[in-house]
């Protein structure tokens, strides 16, 4: 062996490195840390004719930036002199991109060569390479190289001899000439110092220098005089040194590659259903369109649970019945019968719908409309603070807040998710359109119209106001952006995977929510029971001491309990207010509002003999933006996992809700 | 990349395909010039997975370490591990790339 070559492996992620170093070293290899990093070092020989070769493995980085450890390593090795030549790969089947490696290293005065590896990928791809153009433009050996190919390297060998006899830089005077339309680039070359860095050329100081490179930097403040920094400072100030010797790279890139790479031209032409969701006009209705017909599709996932939460509740009357005959207690059949199997009947009801959306929208997003949809919803959301893919949630919400606050999950930014959940809260859920229309139309006939399009432009209103008041503590904001987005191809569901996340999801939310609804149930039959016949229970005497406060928001105590239970259930406030207002057992005031609102035959005289118009408008809005429902309040826990929040958001509809009620009940004062 | 970054900080969300019929180039050339801004630190590839938890910090989160291993998490649809105490499964599937710009 007549002489020892050391020979540097220099290029991005996935060019091909490694499996270039394992098939030129083979069990001649080490492996280890660089020195004061956690970075691989990877070093290994090999004998080639009547040389040795020593191989570095460089890390795999970007550019030659110093950006991080690995780009500092690579310029650090390249500067220490060790290598005699380096070996730049680049990824054939990307070489517009891949070549980047290459432009940052032109400047550089260590001999190199260039490998256009993955040959086989891009003769796959189609595209033709003419590796002697490339060669002769870069001024250094190129060749376009397979290094999974173990037989085929020999153009290897003969091109690393090639660059280790001839000792070539790249060809740098066409790059060059773009660097000097940058301004001030030639007065900063003019005062680098040729031996600043050992192997770096002042034209690549030059340029590093205009891209706030921090070690280059550092570098000519220890070396050169205050004067002369200043005067560079001066120069680079203002110029966007990064963008503009980027582009020069790309250029230059483009250039060498002219003539050279022969490929077909990939279409920047959407596809037909992209060309609908992305319209300026259509975009928004389409996806609207989609999101309500994902909507109304999982209800047909959600029949059997909902039937079985249903069938579960016909338990009551048997059950009632045998504990009955058996001689039990009517405390103990009640708790059985109204807050087990009666609570467990309306969870099974919403787990069906929490299934169903989690299914459906699970399948949106893994088919790709998802992705759409956040796009589709960038620039509305933007204005409250939140992301596209809020819309979701929102939309969902007309049906049910819990799957609004359980569709959440797209969300990634915490902040972000609380808020669109806090936001979500605003919109009426199905339960509650069930309720608005009736008493609406019941109090104020043909006008009912303008009422529900009032409650519409009200939750606009309130969105706006709540993103104003919580976003501030949520959403900082660098957590906004404009969206830059690579829409993902269609393709087929994996159904496999969706229906095991879509049934451990379902699982998991039945065991969160089973533990918070049979404590509030528990907590609201104990002050709504009659322990004997001639007892007043909690709720009433606690009702009609609250009267005056609540008369303020425009609510009757009856009409203030209906208001609570509405956190309870929407659909059981109406229950809720037949009985009180017919005088009946109190304790079944609450049985009604759990099983969606037994509502008294003769209600509408009843509601229309002992409530105002301005009143009824006040309980409209006070139901309609309370809290959902405690399965919400619930599903908000679950998504958000902190209790503090869950409450401020709680608590924070409740008086919103009053102060709603209030607001309406004074104008109705003025119109009625 | 001038006109790239200008369209880019305009608040608009667009994709890559409109960026490229924009700019009268090619998808390849848009995803090279995002590589690179991305790189130099001007624009920032939005994390679509559980990994980005509440505040941005995982201090004083019980949710996060060794304890949690793939599967743990509810949900998780790719058996990945996170923080548990934050997001509860939020890995997302086929939503493509996301990129904000950063100055």
């Amino acid at each position: 062996m007549s002489e020892k070559v050391t020979i540097a492996l220099l290029g991005q992620p996935n060019s091909g490195k490694s499996t270039l170093f394992n098939a030129l070293t083979g069990l001649r290899q080490h492996v280890g840390n660089w020195p004061g990093k956690t970075v691989e070092k990877k070093e290994g020989s090999f004998t080639y004719g009547s040389k040795e070769y020593d191989v570095a493995d460089l890390p795999g980085s970007y550019s030659l930036s110093a950006n991080s450890d690995e780009e500092v390593i690579t310029r650090d090795f390249i500067a220490s002199g060790n290598a005699d030549v380096v070996c730049i790969l680049a990824d054939s089947s990307q070489l517009e991109r891949s070549l980047f490696m290459v432009a940052d290293y032109a400047g550089i005065t260590v001999p190199c060569f260039v490998i256009l590896n993955m040959a086989d990928v891009a003769a796959a791809q189609g595209k033709k390479i003419d590796a002697g153009l490339i060669a002769q433009r870069l001024g250094v050996p190129a060749i376009l190289f397979s290094a999974n190919d173990k037989k085929g390297y020999e153009p290897f060998y003969k091109a690393l001899e090639q660059a280790v006899n001839k000792k070539k830089t790249l060809d740098v005077s066409s790059l060059e000439a773009s660097y000097e339309k940058i301004e001030g680039y030639q007065k900063v070359k003019k005062l680098m110092p040729e031996d600043l860095i050992p192997g770096y050329s002042p034209m690549w100081l030059a340029a590093k220098t205009l891209e706030n490179d921090p070690v280059v930097l550092a570098k000519l403040k220890n070396t050169l005089d205050a004067e002369t920094v200043s005067k560079i400072d001066g120069y680079r100030k203002g110029v966007q040194g990064a963008v503009e010797t980027g582009s020069a790279k790309f250029a230059w890139i483009d250039e060498i590659l002219s003539g050279a790479l022969i490929e077909k031209k990939e279409s920047a032409a959407l596809g037909k259903l992209d060309r609908i969701y992305t319209h300026k006009v259509w975009g928004k209705p389409a996806v609207v369109l989609t999101i309500l017909l994902g909507l109304i599709a999982s209800f047909i996932p959600a029949l059997p649970l909902m039937g079985f939460g249903k069938a579960f509740g016909m338990l009551k009357e048997p059950v009632t019945a045998a504990l009955t005959s058996a001689g039990c207690p009517d405390f103990i059949i009640s708790i059985i019968c109204t807050v087990f199997i009666q609570s467990l009947s309306y969870i099974f009801q919403m787990l069906g719908f929490v299934f169903g959306v989690t299914l459906v929208f699970g399948l949106l997003e893994e088919v790709g409309v998802m992705a759409r949809v956040s796009y589709v919803f960038d620039n509305t959301m933007g204005k409250l603070g939140l992301q596209g893919k809020s819309v979701m949630p929102f939309l969902v919400s007309f049906g049910c807040t819990m799957g609004g606050a359980a569709g959440t999950r797209v969300i990634d930014n915490w902040g972000q998710k609380v808020l669109t959940i806090a936001l979500a809260w605003a919109v009426p859920c199905g339960a509650a359109w069930a309720v608005i229309p009736m008493l609406s139309s019941l109090f104020f006939g043909p006008g009912a119209v303008l009422v529900i399009v009032v409650i519409l432009l009200t939750m606009l209103l309130h969105m706006w106001i709540t993103a104003k008041i919580f976003g501030r503590g949520l959403v900082k904001e660098e957590d906004r952006y404009g969206m830059i987005m690579e829409l993902p191809p269609y393709h087929k569901p994996k159904w496999g995977a969706l229906l095991r996340y879509v049934l451990g999801r379902t699982k998991d939310t039945f065991v969160r929510v089973t533990k918070v609804v049979l404590l509030v149930c528990a907590i609201f039959w104990l002050i709504s029971y009659s322990f004997s016949a001639d007892s007043v229970p909690i709720l009433y005497r606690i009702g009609t001491a609250i009267e005056p406060v609540t008369k303020l928001f425009g609510l009757n105590w009856q009409l203030f309990v209906a208001f609570v239970a509405s956190s309870v259930g929407k659909e059981g406030a109406l229950g809720v207010i037949s009985a009180l207002f017919t005088g009946g057992n109190f304790a079944g005031a609450f049985n009604q509002a759990m099983s969606g609102g037994g509502v008294a035959s003769n209600l509408n005289e009843i509601l229309l003999a002992n409530v105002t118009k301005p009143e009824a408008l006040a309980f409209i809005f006070a139901i309609t933006f309370n809290m959902p429902c405690v399965v919400a309040l619930a599903a908000t826990y679950q998504e958000i996992h902190s209790a503090k929040w869950t409450a401020k958001i709680a608590v924070y509809y409740t008086l919103t809700a009053l102060l709603l009620a209030a607001v309406v009940y004074h104008i109705g004062l003025l119109i009625f | 990349m001038n006109e790239l970054l200008n369209l880019l900080k305009d608040g608009h969300a667009r994709t890559t395909l409109m960026l490229a019929s924009e700019l009268h180039t090619t998808p390849a050339d848009i995803r090279r010039k995002l590589e690179f801004l991305e790189n130099a630190g001007i624009i920032k590839r939005i994390s679509l997975t559980a990994a980005s938890c509440g505040g941005g910090s995982c201090s004083g989160c019980t949710g996060c370490g060794p304890g949690v291993s793939p599967g743990d998490i509810p949900g998780d649809r790719k058996g990945k591990s996170g923080c548990a105490g934050c997001i509860p499964g939020a890995e997302l599937m086929n939503m493509g790339e996301m990129w904000e710009v950063v100055r």
